[in-house]
């Protein structure tokens, strides 16, 4: 009878598996092949398109530019979300479930539709440049649209939220009582935060700025319209060699790069990760 | 908090308010001088249909990556067979992927098959089907699976005792208690599939494009505010489903899905 259950993963199996490695081997070949301009490949292996892609500034610091994004996303969205979903796992009201289901609500709305409201207010124009132009904050409109912190918030925006829900996850296993039992001995507050809320928390916030990370390396929606065409991170300028430009096998080369990249990363912190805890148990 | 929820909010209400402003300008006024609802009169035929096909899309798409994920949740959670860590590890896979490598590998893929059997799913339904259920069986799995582990399984011993055969037991029995499971998976393969951008942006051709395919067209090359009254109407459809899933399911189970649906 249990040897039986394990059958039931091979439709899925098979599905996932079949999609994974028919398309990764079909593009991971393009990115191999000469590419000879619009929409032209010939099927000869060359490591050209590696070679140009790592070599040449311009994609270079597009490859620079998608990190620093990413890590700014990163750093501000761990910094906004964690003291929130602490207080949120804290906090004992009745509108705790109302709070919570507001970010939920507010994480699952579809990305474009928040990116169609920052544009709005993002603009020249917009709520954001008149309210704080009239409270004279400002001498000039701000410009957000087509620069980087307008594309850092955009997918600060889509990320937040989740980061919220995971830490809140994460404050909740970590008991009160810890806590109280270090105030009771005499520990201020921030000395608590410091001492036992932080070090206990330390695995679920990697795990969270994990997700973030990759979430801001493969953004493209946020990046391509709050960006307006001038900040040109790795899926933008992907999509644009693959649409505009045609060029299939350096997009393929590109698209390749872009995900080792994101792949090395994770590889490099679960690595770190599994040392650190090997050597607490030791 | 209420500047973060001011942030996190601001966006959905100037899309909200900004579509009830009056007048014959074609552009964006927040907050409106004048209310009125006649963007809402004007929306293109082809949003009302491309929102068409993206329902059905989400809503397909939801429920492969369900046939798909649960027996494959039951398999992991209770098969007892070599390589189950790495078989879980391999499932998970799509999700460490860029959506946009998916939609270019994808898109490759359809060419590639163009050219060998004559077949390109490109611009047809089940092209974007398959490439949405790929990305989404994760999701799917991750809730799926996150409920079978905390199951009693007592419970299904109880009911064989007491003579219910096993498929019985299955229905009456598993099936009720892992439901959240399977609501937040269909709600999150539904969500993703229906406000994806980056891989229908491949997989999509000018007649059959899904909504957010199609707003991000018109962002980028003609914007016209009855794009705020469509995207309006979606933002209250989809905060209504949120809040329909959560009286269901219960918040905690949202929660927890949504926390676990990242490795």
């Amino acid at each position: 009878m249990k040897a039986r259950w394990g059958w039931l993963v091979v439709p899925c199996l098979v599905a996932t598996g079949t999609l994974l490695f028919a398309s990764q081997a079909v593009f991971l070949r393009i990115s191999f092949y000469r590419d000879r301009g619009f929409g032209r490949v010939e099927p000869d292996v060359t490591l050209a398109n590696y070679l140009r892609v790592l070599q040449d500034p311009f994609y270079l610091q597009s490859l620079a530019l998608t990190f620093e994004v990413a890590i700014a996303v990163l750093v501000c969205s761990l910094v906004c979300g964690c003291p929130a979903a602490y207080i949120l796992a804290r906090m004992r009201s009745r509108w705790t479930p109302l709070l919570l289901g507001a970010v939920i609500a507010s994480a699952l709305v579809a990305e474009i539709i928040k990116v169609l409201g920052l544009v709005v207010i993002f603009s020249a124009d917009g709520v954001l440049n008149r309210s704080l132009l009239a409270i004279g904050l400002i001498d000039a409109p701000l410009r957000l649209l087509g620069t980087v912190p307008g594309v850092v918030i955009g997918l600060l925006h889509f990320t937040l939220g989740f980061v919220i829900l995971l830490m809140f996850g994460v404050f909740q296993t970590i008991p009160r009582s810890l806590e109280e039992a270090a105030r009771v001995h005499g520990a201020s507050r921030l000395r608590v935060l410091w001492r036992i809320v932080l070090p206990l928390s330390l695995p679920g916030m990697v795990a969270g700025g994990l997700v973030v990370f990759n979430l801001s390396m493969g953004s493209f929606t946020a990046a391509a319209l709050l960006g307006g065409g001038r900040i040109l991170t790795m899926p933008v300028l992907i999509e644009r060699t693959m649409v505009l430009e045609t060029r299939y096998a350096i997009a393929a080369c590109m698209a390749a790069v872009l995900m080792s990249s994101v792949l090395l990363v994770n590889v490099a912190a679960s690595v770190v990760l599994t040392r650190r805890r090997a050597g607490a148990v030791a | 908090m209420i500047a973060l929820y001011g942030f996190l909010f601001a966006p959905l209400v100037v899309v909200a308010g900004a579509s009830l402003a009056g007048g014959e300008r074609p552009y964006v006024s927040f907050p409106p001088d004048r209310l009125s609802f006649e963007w809402y009169g004007r929306i293109p035929a082809r949003y009302v249909e491309s929102i068409g096909l993206s329902v059905l899309l989400a809503g397909a798409t939801a429920v492969c990556a369900l046939a798909l994920a649960v027996p494959a949740a039951l398999g992991l959670v209770r098969g007892r067979f070599a390589g189950r860590e790495a078989v879980a590890l391999f499932l998970r896979a799509p999700l460490q992927i860029p959506f946009i490598v998916v939609g270019i590998a994808f898109l490759q893929l359809y060419y590639a098959l163009g050219a060998a059997v004559g077949i390109n799913p490109r611009g047809r339904f089940v092209g974007l089907l398959l490439g949405h259920v790929f990305l989404t069986t994760p999701y799917a799995l991750g809730t799926v699976t996150a409920v079978l582990q905390r199951f009693n399984r007592r419970l299904e011993e109880a009911a064989r005792t007491l003579g219910a055969t096993p498929w019985r037991t299955f229905r009456r029995v598993t099936l009720p208690v892992i439901m959240p499971g399977i609501y937040a998976g269909a709600l999150y393969a539904f969500i993703v599939s229906f406000g994806e951008v980056p891989v229908a942006l491949f997989l999509a051709n000018p007649r059959v494009a899904t909504f957010p395919v199609e707003l991000f067209g018109a962002l980028q090359f003609d914007f016209n505010p009855s794009l705020l009254a469509v995207s309006t109407l979606i933002l209250c459809l989809s905060l209504a489903i949120i809040v329909v899933f959560q009286r269901i399911i219960g918040i905690d189970a949202l929660l927890r899905a949504t926390a676990g649906r990242d490795p």
